[in-house]
């Protein structure tokens, strides 16, 4: 565990906050004028998974959580588990359905995510930044108003749907970005 | 994709950059109305204000024998419209850029942004909380196209309906820590018991933390989270004398300056003062501002000794705010972010991620 400055947290770092690892979701600089240096953020307890804001003092020391992040395998999803396999051990993995939340339908068989472990539980997972989907459902494709790159909502294997260019077809692969969850490219 | 190239492609979306357009035109008109004089002054300057918190820009001008001089972007326009008061120009405003460094880029921050500061003769900050409802609610009419006398004057920010009618509730900072954090007046000014109380709580003292940061991490944690959940603007009055380097004392309790904030929506939008005119009270804190700004490494310049020679002919009874019209634009164009009403935001400017 190590000590930094609350004005060098930044986003997507765990910090252990009232005795409690925390996920920083936001950071925000906050200087009231005539005072000196605050930073306002957004921290989720990865126990209790509520989100509350708190400003700290931009020099005051935090303490920064160890989590280890361990590459795995996403096997199969039940009921309100999904579980990891490492390619390695083979050891499996359930992780609460709650850490995998809107992530879920990016996950096919196989596919390499990160499983972030904290004192030997699991306490979130990072999938790719970009993963490859099949399109199940996409509807003809209407000509029309093309100056402001038209989209269509077509449905992908894991059952999310998002909007994609009107020339995607059913069968086609897609590239899609997990962080924003819209398309970047058919990949075929 | 940078704005403009966005806006080439969404021509839908240029709707909410022109409201910054109306706010302008509502501000000039409705200080026009009430026979203020709109100034210009210098935005590159040889002496900035003295803030210790606030870092400048800085650069040199060359002259043309080859001598250089420091030059510094203004953070506030306040010494040069004082000079004015001093010269007798009356009733004035002047809307313009200010520059800050080392804030970061964020959501309410850009480095260059616009104010308006306005200041009143023979007033004080009483007068200028008025402007204040009167400005809001001018502006919300015209904006939004309401009837002042038979609408209700309410403003819609991301969702929530908030009530600007006229007066606003007003809290004193005193009041504000009593109510929200359960701490007396007495506890609030004695350095040692905020800070114990400030322990209690939970923040992190230690032998380097001073006064003025557990009170500004109370005030950022238990005050400004309530008045974010508020209906209508609220504004907080009477600071603690250190908190108000340009602002007069109460003349019946000289622990509280005359200065007041008001808030709207979670974000505070302009800070205002009765100002100090006394000459050797006022050179006093500017020299103890400019050491404590060696002390904390920030930039070192002089004294503006104009300012304070306007100070000493006689500067009127006055009072005066600064406001942030990128706050205003984004509550009126009901937008998340400043940068999603700014052509050019800081973060495409310097290719900085969002």
């Amino acid at each position: 565990m190590a000590t930094i400055k609350a004005g060098n947290i930044s986003k997507g770092s765990y910090i252990l906050f009232k005795g409690t690892p925390h996920l920083v979701t936001k950071t925000e600089f906050v200087s009231p004028g005539k005072g000196s240096a605050f930073v306002r953020t957004k921290l989720k307890n990865i126990i209790t998974m509520n989100t509350i804001e708190f400003t700290f003092k931009s020099p005051e020391p935090i303490e920064d959580v160890d989590v280890q992040s361990r590459e795995m395998q996403f096997l199969y999803q039940d009921g309100e588990e999904v579980v990891f396999m490492d390619p390695r051990t083979y050891e499996q993995l359930a992780v609460p359905m709650s850490l995998v939340e809107d992530k879920v339908g990016y996950l096919t068989p196989e596919l390499a995510c990160y499983v972030l472990i904290y004192q030997d539980k699991p306490i979130g997972v990072r999938v790719p930044k970009n993963v490859k989907l099949k399109v199940t459902v996409a509807e003809d494709a209407t000509a029309g108003n093309r100056v402001n790159a038209p989209k269509k909502p077509v449905t992908l294997e894991t059952g999310i749907s998002i909007q994609a260019p009107l020339f995607v077809k059913p069968g086609d692969m897609l590239s899609i970005d997990t962080e924003t969850g819209q398309y970047v490219s058919r990949v075929n | 994709m940078k704005t403009w190239q966005k806006l080439r492609a969404q021509p839908e979306l240029l709707d909410r950059y022109l409201i910054r357009e109306q706010v302008a035109d509502g501000i000039r008109h409705h200080f026009k109305a009430k026979q203020f004089h709109e100034v210009e002054t210098p935005l590159l300057v040889a002496y900035p204000g003295t803030e210790p918190f606030l870092e400048v820009f800085s650069t040199e001008l060359q002259v043309t024998d080859g001598q250089t001089k420091p030059a510094f972007l203004i953070t506030s326009p306040e010494f040069a419209l004082k000079k004015l008061l001093a010269a007798g120009v009356g009733n004035l405003f002047q809307i313009c850029h200010v520059f800050r460094n080392g804030e970061g880029l964020s959501s309410r921050h850009n480095a260059e942004f616009t104010m308006i500061e306005w200041y009143r003769v023979q007033a004080d900050y009483r007068d200028v909380m008025k402007d204040c409802e009167e400005l809001l609610v001018d502006l919300l009419t015209q904006v939004k196209g309401l009837d002042k006398d038979r609408d209700e004057l309410i403003l819609t920010y991301q969702g929530r309906a908030y009530d600007l009618t006229p007066p606003w509730p007003r809290l004193s900072v005193a009041q504000a820590f009593e109510q929200y954090a359960g701490i007396s007046t007495a506890d609030l000014l004695d350095t040692k018991k905020l800070l114990r109380i400030g322990q209690k709580k939970g923040y992190k003292v230690d032998s380097q933390t001073t006064w003025e940061q557990i009170y500004h991490q109370i005030f950022l944690n238990e005050i400004e989270t309530k008045l974010a959940q508020s209906h209508q603007p609220t504004i907080i009055y009477d600071y603690p004398v250190s908190q108000a380097a340009l602002s007069r004392r109460k003349k019946d309790d000289p622990r509280w300056a005359e200065r007041f904030e008001f808030y709207l929506a979670g974000l505070e939008l302009g800070n205002a003062f009765s100002e100090l005119t006394d000459p050797v009270e006022q050179e006093a804190r500017i020299k103890a501002d400019l050491a404590l700004r060696q002390k904390l490494g920030k930039k070192e310049y002089g004294l503006d000794q104009d300012f304070i020679a306007a100070l000493k002919l006689g500067m009127p009874e006055s009072a005066g705010i600064a406001v942030g019209i990128d706050r205003l634009v984004m509550l009126f164009a009901d937008t998340p972010s400043i940068n999603d009403t700014l052509f050019f935001p800081g973060v495409e400017v310097f290719d900085l991620v969002g």
